[in-house]
């Protein structure tokens, strides 16, 4: 096919012929949103779960999400898995820190998004007050099949096809910074 | 080669040949491995340690104090949090001393029934310890292969309570509900595939030569060094000492079952592998034997100062529920004292140290953590090895933070 | 049981009648010199408890205790050494007798703040380094935050739990039961005091 067909031809054809058209915004979104990476965050229960979605019955790699980076500067998305600490919230926010941009935070568990049973001097009660959180997962721990669906959940807002709860549509990320 | 087997010439004074400028390194505390947030700021000399030290408190939930503002039986939902791989344990340890404290009655369903899922809980805390044991050590593999079983026996533990971790099932006086039908066809079912499939792990890594070069002779602690420091459980057997309070000290009926206890000399890391391997088996026999003895029958001490009254009765007895008013705003009121019962949980002795001042909430709440105590054994035992030697014996001790930390 | 007091008879220690675990109280000042003498005897150290009793129902000799968990490996017993001490006061540390007394020893400091002499390395264990003051104490808050619903109500978590204290009143101004030594709060009504009311009533 030659490129002139490209301007001669209107869209449906092309899509006929196996050309899809999009912008490049939305392409690169769709490559980030079926690669995101997390970093290895686990701190508690949820850790346990955590690794749970990755094994062969729940098999998160369906998603793109298995790869677990050691170094956050590898990673994408921050699983703050488990009750965080008075004492490893300064470590979270530096290992968030380090992450390159666009980032994005999963809160999994109840304990991390709102102390949960931990009410105490110990406890953090909302990560949400340490980093941004993109997704929270209610349960303690939540089952594999609710961290998978959270990752789809940010799939959704990384491609720009979310909604708030006033029904906005959210932003989609841009391509080349956040 | 580890350290030992250099000439001290070479190691000793500025002027020898493989003197190097002393290294700080730190790791952590964000997961030096798959064994939680544990910081070890290590001194090297070259590729040997020198010294460790461990920084542990990264997960401190305040466990304890907590306890102090709970009621007794509120307790049991906290218990499994603090080990939430062998939740079961920490589970039992908690109900037995506060059932020791009441004088409370266990029916022999509900003991029964606490024994099978103990052991079914050493198993799947034993499987996760030898999937992310050699993944610390670079094989990945066998994760897959340990985390199939461990799903099925999250599922059984789901069946039986709903929740596939942390499930807080036991109650003082005995279980929250029955178990349900067609629960013992399915654990029957696992416990007979189970051999197999530790036949299958057996094969995949006690033979694999990269895993024999990194722990054989690796992290040894010897049996003397093991009581100094305090070790218990499958550490303290790898080094030769048989001390498993299922035998020892027997609770739940443990001195009827007919099991034994796994023991080893060389107290190296392989050893400490080897341990748990075994341990699986022999839990798995215990389960079967108490299967085939469980009758129907009650699951709750009958005492309604104990426990909740059906919920069937509190539509036609008053006093139901005068009971199940108390029992839920305020709780059981035990006599004063202070109580200790150990457990042998998948990572040593576990018990609760409780003393009550006759309220309805316990006064203090000490945990004996296994992991706590065990992690000592890494200041001394990964010393004088490489660094990968470290992970492995990290590996092998098995701590877990949520324990060490509390 | 026979054969821990008959160690413990050994060892020149006392136990208390009574308990329901077998407890043995050592004064400060002997306290080494008995870990000493049991680690002789193949006792071997587990566990070190420290508890603050300043709102302990009955009344205690001291206001803090440190419990050391012991156990016999031949004879499968335990026994609980018991510490009292004052505040301020301080204690031998049991590392150069039993290692494992290191990271117990500097929990107990942590979390209780009972100082050891002697220990290698008494530094914090398991709270951050700028928390002040020790947790486990009784007049340390427990640190509850308010829980706050959507509509800007706030639930205060001491006030929802008050009445199971026994200590105070909660919400629905219901005093709790009786707490053993300290209140003469009526019994929690009983099988026979209700039947006995409804004769009443009928009567």
């Amino acid at each position: 096919m030659a490129l002139l067909d490209l301007f001669s031809k209107d869209v449906q054809e092309l899509e006929n012929e196996g050309i899809l058209m999009t912008s490049l915004e939305k392409l690169v979104a769709w490559g980030r949103s079926n690669s995101v990476w997390p970093a290895t965050f686990g701190l508690a229960c949820c850790a346990i779960e955590m690794m749970s979605s990755t094994d062969g019955r729940n098999d998160m790699a369906r998603f793109g999400s298995e790869v677990f980076r050691a170094s956050p500067r590898q990673a994408d998305v921050l699983i703050v898995a488990g009750r965080l600490s008075k004492k490893m919230a300064p470590v979270m926010r530096r290992v968030w820190e380090q992450m390159p941009d666009p980032k994005w935070v999963i809160s999994m568990g109840a304990c991390a998004s709102s102390g949960g049973m931990f009410n105490n001097y110990a406890v953090v009660q909302n990560v949400d007050s340490v980093v941004p959180v993109d997704v929270f997962v209610p349960g303690c721990p939540p089952r594999p099949e609710a961290l998978i669906f959270a990752v789809m959940q940010l799939q959704k807002k990384i491609r720009g096809e979310a909604i708030d709860e006033g029904l906005t549509k959210l932003p989609m990320v841009e391509a080349w910074a956040r | 080669m580890t350290l030992a087997q250099i000439p001290e010439t070479a190691l000793e004074g500025p002027t020898s040949l493989l003197h190097t400028e002393e290294m700080v390194l730190n790791v952590g505390p964000q997961h030096p491995s798959t064994h939680g947030v544990l910081r070890l700021v290590i001194h090297m000399d070259g590729e040997f340690i020198t010294k460790v030290q461990n920084h542990m408190g990264y997960l401190h939930t305040g466990f304890e104090k907590t306890f102090e503002n709970r009621t007794y039986q509120q307790g049991v939902t906290y218990a499994p949090r603090t080990d939430y791989l062998h939740s079961f344990g920490h589970e039992l340890a908690y109900v037995l001393s506060v059932e020791k404290l009441i004088g409370a009655e266990i029916p022999a369903r509900a003991n029964l029934v606490r024994v099978i899922l103990h052991e079914l809980g050493r198993i799947q805390s034993h499987l996760v310890m030898i999937g992310t044991g050699m993944l610390d050590l670079g094989a990945l593999t066998l994760f897959f292969y340990t985390f199939r079983e461990k799903e099925a026996l999250q599922d059984i533990f789901e069946d039986v309570c709903g929740y596939r971790m942390n499930q807080g099932y036991f109650r003082v006086g005995g279980l929250s509900q029955d178990i349900p039908d067609g629960w013992i066809e399915t654990v029957q079912a696992f416990c007979a595939k189970f051999g197999s499939a530790v036949d299958e792990y057996q094969n995949m890594f006690l033979n694999n030569p990269i895993f024999l070069a990194r722990t054989k002779g690796v992290g040894v602690i010897t049996p003397e060094q093991a009581l100094d420091w305090g070790l218990t459980g499958a550490n303290l057997r790898a080094s030769g000492v048989a001390l498993d309070h299922r035998k020892a000290n027997p609770y739940c009926g443990f001195e009827t079952f007919d099991f034994k206890i796994p023991t080893a000399t060389a107290g190296d890391c392989f050893e400490r592998f080897r341990m748990r391997l075994e341990e699986m088996r022999e839990s798995a026999k215990i389960v079967s034997q108490a299967l085939e003895r469980l009758e129907p029958g009650p699951v709750k001490d009958p005492n309604r100062k104990i426990s909740l009254p059906p919920r069937e009765e509190l539509e036609t007895s008053m006093e139901a529920v005068i009971h199940h008013f108390k029992l839920v705003t305020e709780g059981f009121h035990p006599p004063v004292g202070e109580v200790y019962v150990p457990i042998e949980s998948a990572r040593g002795e576990v018990g609760y140290y409780i003393i009550s001042d006759g309220g309805s909430m316990p006064y203090r709440v000490k945990i004996r953590a296994p992991s706590f105590v065990n992690l000592q054994a890494l200041e001394y035992a990964g010393v004088g090895g490489q660094f990968a030697d470290l992970i492995a014996v990290l590996a092998s001790l098995d701590p877990v933070m949520g324990d060490v930390d509390r | 049981m026979n054969n821990t007091k008959t160690l413990l008879r050994n060892a020149g220690l006392e136990w208390q009648e009574g308990a329901l675990e077998t407890t043995a109280i050592v004064s400060p000042a002997k306290l080494k010199d008995t870990a000493e003498q049991l680690q002789r005897e193949e006792w071997y150290l587990l566990d070190i408890v420290g508890v603050d009793y300043l709102e302990f129902t009955v009344k205690q000799p001291a206001r803090f205790a440190v419990i050391y968990n012991l156990y016999h490996l031949g004879e499968n017993a335990r026994v609980f050494l018991k510490v009292f001490l004052e505040d301020g006061e301080t204690l031998p540390s049991l590392y150069s007798v039993w290692k494992a007394a290191n990271y117990l020893e500097r929990e107990v400091y942590d979390l209780v703040g009972v100082v050891f002499d002697e220990h290698p390395d008494l530094r914090k264990v398991l709270t951050p380094e700028d928390l002040e003051g020790h947790p486990l104490r009784k007049d340390f808050p427990l640190g509850e935050s308010p829980t706050l619903f959507n509509d800007g109500r706030f639930l205060d978590p001491s006030t929802f739990r008050a009445g199971v204290t026994g200590k105070d009143r909660g919400l629905s101004g219901y005093k709790g039961g009786e707490r053993a030594g300290t209140s003469s709060a009526p019994l929690p009504p009983t099988l026979e005091v209700f039947t006995a009311n409804v004769e009443k009533v009928k009567a």
